[in-house]
């Protein structure tokens, strides 16, 4: 499962998603992608689910790149503990995902089965998705 | 051919103007050239995709400017899009000396099956442009790359292209543009083994203060 291997701090603010993406909302590395149309905190177990359902449908053959990287802890407090006495325990891992960024890319398959695997990849995730394809002049080819 | 383009002027450079333009279906656009002013227009969306899709990224098209007579030979420099909604927000059109060189990007298309991917292997696909050197007319609208006779392992580089009269391609000649890789084995099993949480970064530094103290 993906997670850093050093941090400076244990536990971090929540933080804000305003706003939109500010990079990685283009496909860079391979020919297909799929964008995330809102924002949200994708933890790293939903990255492997969604990993894993590409990778599975594509069998052998194509390549997969994660553009995300859960790099933010997040905590929690026991079940039926009252409120105060500090911070919750370190729970997990999360990547803040802002809307236009791109969550994964595929290359080296037939459009079908990619936009196939990235549908797939795309129920594992808490938001709306959309698959897009390398930029072509006026965006006439991104198409949902 | 020649693909002609209307354009209207844009003295008025406020964002609230520019959003209603948008909003009215056209696109916020400038002009520039190396003689030529910097002049804000705006030109109608629909058209301006249209003529895209026509002459492609490179193509020269004619832009007439209402109230001017002149008309102006241009290419599009850059194109903002809305990456969410798909949608132009900027144009910039650079007017072209058509007797003197210039450098752009060309797109670069596979053409064939590779024999390579039949046995398994991946078409790697690592250069999609190529920095192009030509007459502002000669620009090819995209550069094919035959892949029919790639197995496993095979390499295109830029340095295999055919040579052409007309356009120099820039890139270093030892940059791949593409390649067959061995069939990849997919880790598609779920990591059930509980990892370690991250060290903190500094914690050693602290223990070894604790220990000398």
């Amino acid at each position: 499962m993906l997670m850093p291997k050093r941090v400076k701090y244990r536990r971090e603010h929540r933080g804000r998603m305003k706003g939109r993406a500010k990079g990685g909302t283009e496909v860079s590395f391979g020919e297909y992608g799929l964008q995330a149309l809102e924002p949200a905190w994708i933890t790293n177990r939903q990255i492997e689910a969604a990993r894993i359902a590409m990778t599975r449908f594509m069998k052998r053959g194509g390549k997969v790149w994660i553009k995300i990287f859960p790099n933010k802890p997040y905590t929690a407090k026991p079940l039926e503990v009252r409120m105060g006495s500090g911070k919750g325990a370190p729970e997990g891992w999360v990547a803040v995902v802002k809307p236009g960024k791109i969550l994964f890319e595929v290359a080296g398959v037939s459009e079908d089965v990619a936009r196939e695997a990235l549908r797939l990849a795309s129920h594992k995730l808490p938001i709306k998705t959309k698959f897009v394809k390398r930029e072509e002049v006026g965006g006439e080819a991104n198409e949902s | 051919m020649a693909h002609v383009l209307e354009a209207k002027p844009r003295p008025d450079l406020k964002k609230s103007v520019s959003k209603k333009l948008r909003k009215e279906g056209y696109v916020p656009a400038v002009l520039y050239g190396k003689e030529t002013e910097s002049t804000t227009v705006a030109v109608p969306s629909i058209e301006l995709i249209k003529t895209l899709r026509e002459v492609g990224r490179n193509g020269i098209i004619d832009l007439n400017i209402e109230g001017t007579d002149k008309k102006h030979q241009v290419i599009v420099h850059d194109l903002q899009v809305d990456n969410i909604k798909d949608e132009l927000i900027h144009a910039d059109f650079y007017e072209v000396d058509m007797k003197s060189e210039m450098e752009s990007e060309v797109n670069v298309t596979l053409v064939g099956d590779a024999p390579g991917e039949r046995d398994g292997g991946i078409v790697s696909h690592l250069l999609y442009t190529l920095t192009v050197r030509a007459l502002p007319a000669e620009f090819p609208e995209e550069i094919k790359v035959d892949i029919s006779d790639l197995n496993i392992g095979d390499v295109v580089q830029v340095g295999d292209l055919p040579e052409n009269s007309k356009y120099t391609i820039m890139n270093e000649p030892e940059e791949t543009i593409v390649t067959v890789l061995p069939p990849e084995q997919h880790d598609t099993t779920e990591e059930t083994e509980e990892v370690a949480e991250p060290e903190l970064v500094g914690a050693e530094d602290k223990e070894e203060e604790k220990e000398e103290e």
